[in-house]
Parts: structure tokens; C-alpha cells; sequence
């Protein structure tokens, strides 16, 4: 083998030679995205990644001001959220994220991605009922504030002014009056709410998310669970077989109102037969509301929260803290990045931006929420009645919404928990490690 | 190579001709093959060899795709096996991939002898079959989500056919023959290429000798066409079932892997994972699929080396 490699190949160190220009090449481009924002003439360049790309018009107008009264900032407004896991893995996050607040960005909180704001003077001016939302999912350290809520969602039931005034139906407070409401709309011919089955985290964060976070504390639920590790079985007090078999029983109920061939009719579709007057109530959050005003523009619609229950205190709003906003942990513009994080908690800017979008501002002392498509939540929020969605606190490897989707159209309930069951207890063995 | 680098070089080089025969001796290889291998493998070693192997090593650990990890052994190997639901995702991929062969192979025959036969406008009508290879698998089956939930259901309430009233996308034991359908569609016209190939090859005498001995158009292609195009069918066998292993695309467009957890591929479950902060437990999964999927490429390497034919 040896004789036989003729003298006139080139060598072997050319070949390598070879290789390593084109592997060289290969690197060149990557080296050359890492450019680094940063100080420059005196004046600092703050990266800020924004989550919500509907938004950009706005933050872009304050940051315009922020600019104006702090000369010696600069800020990059960056709406494609999908660049901060790539950011980490470079090492070259932005300084200012907003992020929505669930399972994922507790993670971040969990490994230290973020830095503490505790001590920012904003961060007092902050509800601390919102804050909590927030908490509860773990401090980094114990005790850190890795995130500052800046937006808050609530979702309830959306319903048509105009057809529940027309069927004389008051907005319900206790599950009976939900029940008998849809008995007369459905009596009168007209379709209770209006499902959205094919498109499966609408069953999710709707019908789902509503029921069990209206009849069981869900952010204590899943302490518990969490706490249990992977050391879980369907019998357990912990487990969903357990905790959410009342719940199951509610959802079919809803189901049941909705109306025929909601299994072939995607959020669109929804968006559009709800502005047209096809159902009376829609289980969907204030993201729908820009749609259906769009497609329809005299629609009079307003939200309740789902009362499950029949004492209407016990009633609570689905919330999500929308827009959290943090600083990674390693920026080099600290300062910077704190008079930016200042500013945006101003009650002009985050009252603004809240007003404008449908959603509730966290800070202590905000004006009482007047616009009509959202008002019927006020008291909920204000009185701090909510919980975040069970749907939310799953880690994205479940494929929770599949599974939902699946209990909708085979009902069977047992199954659906104690699948449940099984894939939590899966998660916790491979992450607990 | 070393046979194809002694073969006197066709067309006048840069240097001239004399003074290529000059250099060339009986056993220099041409440094300008590896100025056409080398880069490439260098290219393929850094960017799928390298990552592969990136992908094998964190499927030994804990990764969640950033921040802090540790090995924790073979034990994502093990969880995998007793996940219920990647095991349905491999049973739906395997059941898909055979089905979807089977009938793309039919198709595709049946469009080829057709388009093959002395029939009128034959080559608009080739066109209008091909275009479906074409357009992209995303598009295609998003324009039949399209039809399945919306026009499909109303055209069937109309002429009162109530089980097709309400959309197959939605029902679990049905969706999968949906994404079979649009597969099929768009597959079809690939394997239709290489049938007609195939049958463009068989000479016409052989059938003007049939003729002769009065054998039936149907002895006619079972006895002469299927044997004769046989190393086609197996090229067709075997790159369909490959692809549609890693179905993906399609599936997305039409149902997104449901309803309910009936059409996940397990290419999807392995994507998810990166999105999913599972990066290292899904890696497990594609090192697992892997292995799989070169099995049976073995396999198949091994047939087709048995009946001749070259890919």
C-alpha cells in the first residue's frame, strides 16, 4: 500500500494546506456577524430585542425620545426574537430584552441569563401582585429580580355586545348563568361560542387554560408538581389524574356549545365567522380583538372572565405577563441599559403602551382600564383575581396542545391525564439529572 | 479515479497540448481532481460531519441547547425507548413511508405507460403532469389544507354526503391518508420521470415479437415491460422510501403533526427539540433514526448491487 502511492501526489501537507484555507473560508463570515455594538465616540449603542414585531412603530417612536433626552445613548430596536438563543450561544446577547414571561424565559431566569433589577427605583413603582407573576416561577439566587413586568394580558371570554343585548342575556358570573346562556343562544338558533379546534393552542390557551385556572390554584399546582420531580404517578396527590378530572368534565361542556365542524375551522376562520355575528361568545385573548375589528369595524364586542364556579369571587382572568423586560446578565452598557429599562417603566411610556394595546399596565398606581373590549377584566386584575395558564407552566418538549386536541375529539379524559402524567414524569427524569 | 486520470484529456488544455503530453506521465494523478474533491470534503466535513458529531456528543448529555450542561451517559438512549410517543411517531413514519411508496410507485407506472403511449398532445399533457414537481411541498400542501377544510366539506354538505361533511385533516384515523394523497401528488411525477426513462429504453421490437405470438397488452407488460424496467422500479423503491422517512414539510402545511398526536414524524419530534430546550434528548432521537434509516440503506445498497443496477 505504501509503495504504491506514487511520488508525483502532491504531499500531504498541501492537501492539508488545502483544507484549511477552505475551512478558513468557511469561518470567515461567522467571525464577521459578531460585530459587537458597544461604546463608539462617547456615545453607547444599546441593543434592545423587543417580542412583538406589531409593535415596532411604537418603541421606535420611544426610543426616538429617550434618545433625545439622553444624547449619549444610542438603542438598536431588534423584533425577531428568535436571534436571542443564537445571541447566547455566541456569547453576544442584546443588553435589553422584553420577552413574554412563561416556561422558556424561566429557564433563562434559571440558568442566569439575566441580570438583577431589584434595586432599580422602577421596580418599586411595579404591582407587587404582577411582580409575582413573575417570582413565582423561581428567583434566580433565591432572591433576584431577573424581569420586570411591562405588559400584561388578560383573556377572558370575548362576546357580541349585540347579541347577547338581542337575546336579553346579562354577562354571566357563576358557571349556572354561563350555562344557561348558551342554552338560550342555542335555543334562539344561534351558535354559543364559536371553536376553533384545528388549530390546536386555541383549545389551549382557551377552553383549557380557563377551566382549570378558574377551579384549581394553578401556579400552586404546579409548585407542587414541580416539587415532586420525577417521582410522579397518576395516583399521586400531585398528579393532573388527581387534579384536573373536574376540569375535563367542564371542557367537554363547552365543547359541546360549540359549533358543528369546529374541528375543520383554524383562528382565522374564527377571527372572521365571530366579526360576521356567527356565535356569541369567542374563548379567545385580546390578540383577537385588532382582527375582528378589522373585519368588522362596527362589531361592539367586550370580555368577561369564565366564572367555572357558581360564587362570582371566585372568578378569575387568564393572564400572561406579555412583555417582561430584563438585561443580560453580561452586557457591557449596564449603565446605559438601566436608564433605557428607567425609561420605558415611566408611567407616560408603559401606561401608553398598554392603553394603545389592549393590555393592563403593571405599575401600582394605573389609570382603571376604560376601553370596552377589556373593561369587563378590570376588576379581576385590579383585584389581583388571575392565574397564569396551566398551558404556559408545560415545557415546550410536551406536546401539550396535540394532546388537548386529542381529549377534545375522543373525550376520553383518563387517557388524556395520564398521558399527561407520563410525559411530565419523562421531562422531570431527563432534566432533573 | 486512478483508471480515469490515465485517459488522455479531452478538449486543448490552457498550456497547450504538446506540453500536457509532455507532463503526463502513465501514473501522475491531475491535481486539478482534488481541486475538485478537496474542497467540497473539506466543506462537508465542516459543516455536516463536524455538527453530526457535535449533535452524537450532546445527546450524551443533559444540553438544553444553551447555558450549563453535564454527561449524563446513555440515559436519553434509554428514555427514548420507553417514550410512547416517539415510538408512535417511528410506527406513523415507517407506516407512512411504505404506504406512500407503494402507491407513488403505482401511480407513477400507470401516468408513464400513459404518457409513454402514442396518445394526442402528449407533450402538453407530460408537462401538466410534471408540474407538480415543481412547486414547493410547503405551498402544495397548504393550498390542500385549503381545499380539505373549506371547499371539500362544503361541496360535500352540498351534494349530502355527511361523512365527508366535516374536514379528514380533523379526524385522527383518517388525516394521515390526507397527507398520503398530497404526498403522492407531489411525488408521483419524480418516479413518472424515471419510469418513462425506463420505458423509452425497452426496444419496440420486442413488442412487435409479442405481438407476433399474440400475447395480450396486460401479458405484454407483466411478462415484458415490468422485467425489462425493473432496475427502475428499484431505483424508484428505494429513493422514495428514503425521502418520505423524513417526511416533514408536508406534514407541517396539512395538519402540524395532529390532530391529537396522530401525524407526528418523527423528523418533527427530532425538530422540536430545538425549539423545545429537549436538544440533547432529540439529538438521542436523530442518532437513534440514524442509525436506522443507514441500515436500511445498507440493505437497499445490498439489492440493488444484486440485480446491477448502478444509482
Amino acid at each position: 500500500m505504501k509503495a504504491a502511492v506514487p511520488a508525483t501526489l502532491p504531499s500531504r501537507r498541501s492537501l492539508f494546506r488545502v483544507a484549511g484555507l477552505a475551512g478558513a473560508a468557511a469561518l470567515i463570515p461567522l467571525s464577521g456577524c459578531a460585530g459587537h455594538a458597544g461604546q463608539q465616540n462617547g456615545v453607547t449603542t444599546l441593543r434592545f430585542m423587543q417580542n412583538k414585531p406589531e409593535v415596532v412603530n411604537y418603541f421606535d417612536q420611544v426610543i426616538k425620545d429617550f434618545e433625545a433626552l439622553n444624547p449619549d445613548i444610542r438603542v438598536i430596536q431588534d423584533f425577531n426574537e428568535g436571534n436571542f438563543v443564537p445571541g447566547l450561544v455566541r456569547n453576544d446577547p442584546p443588553d435589553v430584552v422584553t420577552r413574554g414571561f412563561a416556561k422558556a424565559t424561566a429557564d433563562f431566569v434559571k440558568k442566569g441569563i439575566f441580570a438583577d433589577l431589584s434595586d432599580l427605583p422602577a421596580a418599586s413603582t411595579i404591582d407587587p401582585e404582577m411582580q409575582e407573576l413573575i417570582s413565582s416561577w423561581g428567583q434566580y439566587n433565591g432572591n433576584e429580580v431577573s424581569a420586570l413586568p411591562f405588559s400584561l394580558a388578560a383573556a377572558g371570554v370575548i362576546y357580541n355586545r349585540d347579541i347577547f343585548d338581542a337575546n336579553g342575556v346579562a354577562v354571566p358570573t357563576t358557571w349556572d348563568e354561563f350555562v344557561a346562556a348558551c342554552e338560550t343562544f342555542k335555543a334562539a338558533g344561534i351558535t354559543p361560542i364559536y371553536g376553533t379546534f384545528k388549530d390546536s393552542w386555541t383549545l389551549a390557551q382557551g377552553m383549557f387554560d380557563y377551566v382549570s385556572g378558574g377551579s384549581l390554584d394553578t401556579a400552586e399546582f404546579f409548585t407542587r408538581i414541580n416539587g415532586k420531580g420525577a417521582d410522579i404517578s397518576a395516583g399521586a396527590a400531585e398528579s393532573f389524574t388527581t387534579n384536573f378530572g373536574p376540569a375535563l368534565r367542564q371542557m367537554l361542556q363547552l365543547v359541546s356549545y360549540s359549533q358543528n365542524g369546529a374541528s375543520s375551522k383554524n383562528y382565522a376562520d374564527g377571527n372572521a365567522a365571530f366579526a360576521k355575528g356567527q356565535a356569541a361568545m369567542y374563548l379567545q385573548g385580546p390578540w383577537a380583538l385588532s382582527q375582528l375589528v378589522s373585519a368588522n369595524k362596527d362589531i361592539r364586542v367586550g370580555t368577561f372572565p369564565l366564572p367555572v364556579t357558581n360564587n362570582p369571587e371566585e372568578t378569575k382572568a387568564r393572564v400572561n405577563v406579555d412583555m417582561a423586560l430584563s438585561i443580560t446578565r453580561n452586557t457591557p452598557n449596564m449603565a446605559a441599559a438601566r436608564r433605557f429599562v428607567a425609561y420605558l417603566l415611566e408611567p407616560s411610556v408603559v401606561n401608553t403602551y398598554n392603553e394603545k394595546n389592549a393590555a393592563f399596565s403593571p405599575l401600582k398606581d394605573a389609570p382603571p382600564v376604560t376601553n370596552p373590549q377589556i373593561s369587563g377584566l378590570d376588576e379581576s386584575v385590579r383585584k389581583a383575581r388571575y392565574y397564569q395558564g396551566a398551558g404556559t407552566y408545560f415545557p415546550p418538549s410536551v406536546p401539550l396542545h396535540n394532546y388537548i386536541q386529542s381529549f377534545v375529539y375522543s373525550k376520553n379524559g383518563d387517557q388524556f391525564l395520564a398521558a399527561l402524567d407520563d410525559e411530565w414524569r419523562r421531562v422531570a427524569e431527563r432534566t432533573a439529572v | 479515479m486512478t483508471t480515469t486520470s490515465t485517459v488522455a484529456k479531452a478538449g486543448p488544455s490552457p498550456e497547450g497540448p504538446a506540453e500536457t503530453n509532455v507532463r503526463r506521465s502513465p501514473r501522475r494523478i491531475d491535481p486539478t481532481y482534488y481541486w475538485m474533491v478537496v474542497p467540497v470534503l473539506a466543506l462537508f466535513a465542516f459543516f455536516i460531519t463536524l455538527p453530526a458529531l457535535v449533535g452524537v456528543f450532546f445527546s450524551l448529555t443533559n444540553y438544553a441547547g444553551y447555558g450549563d450542561w453535564k454527561f449524563i451517559g446513555l440515559s436519553n438512549y434509554v428514555n427514548i425507548f420507553r417514550d410512547p410517543a416517539i415510538l408512535q411517531s417511528y410506527i406513523f413514519t415507517f407506516v407512512f413511508a411504505l404506504t406512500t411508496t407503494v402507491v407513488v410507485n403505482i401511480v407513477a407506472l400507470a401516468i408513464a405507460l400513459g404518457l409513454n403511449a402514442k396518445i394526442k398532445w402528449r407533450t402538453g399533457i407530460r408537462t401538466v403532469f410534471f408540474i407538480p414537481m415543481v412547486l414547493s411541498a410547503l405551498v402544495v400542501s397548504f393550498v390542500f389544507n385549503y381545499l380539505f377544510s373549506n371547499t371539500l366539506p362544503v361541496l360535500a354538505e352540498r351534494f349530502g354526503l355527511t361523512p365527508l361533511a366535516t374536514s379528514i385533516l380533523a379526524n385522527e384515523n383518517l388525516a394521515w391518508l390526507a397527507i398520503v394523497l398530497v404526498t403522492v401528488w407531489q411525488a408521483a411525477p419524480g418516479a413518472t420521470i424515471i419510469y418513462l426513462a425506463g420505458l423509452q429504453s425497452v426496444p419496440a421490437e420486442v413488442y412487435e415479437a409479442a405481438d407476433v405470438d399474440g400475447a395480450g397488452s396486460f401479458r405484454q407488460f407483466l411478462s415484458l415491460t415490468l422485467p425489462l424496467i425493473l432496475g427502475y422500479l428499484v431505483i424508484n423503491v428505494i429513493l422514495g422510501f428514503k425521502g418520505f422517512l423524513g417526511t416533514y414539510e408536508i406534514i407541517v402545511g396539512l395538519t402540524g403533526g395532529g390532530p391529537g398526536m396522530a401525524t407526528q414524524s418523527v423528523a418533527m419530534r427530532i425538530f422540536s427539540g430545538f425549539t423545545g430546550g429537549d436538544y440533547s434528548y432529540q439529538m438521542a432521537n436523530a442518532v437513534i433514526y440514524f442509525l436506522i434509516t443507514l441500515l436500511i440503506s445498507v440493505i437497499q445498497l445490498r439489492l440493488i448491487q444484486r440485480r446491477g443496477v448502478s444509482l
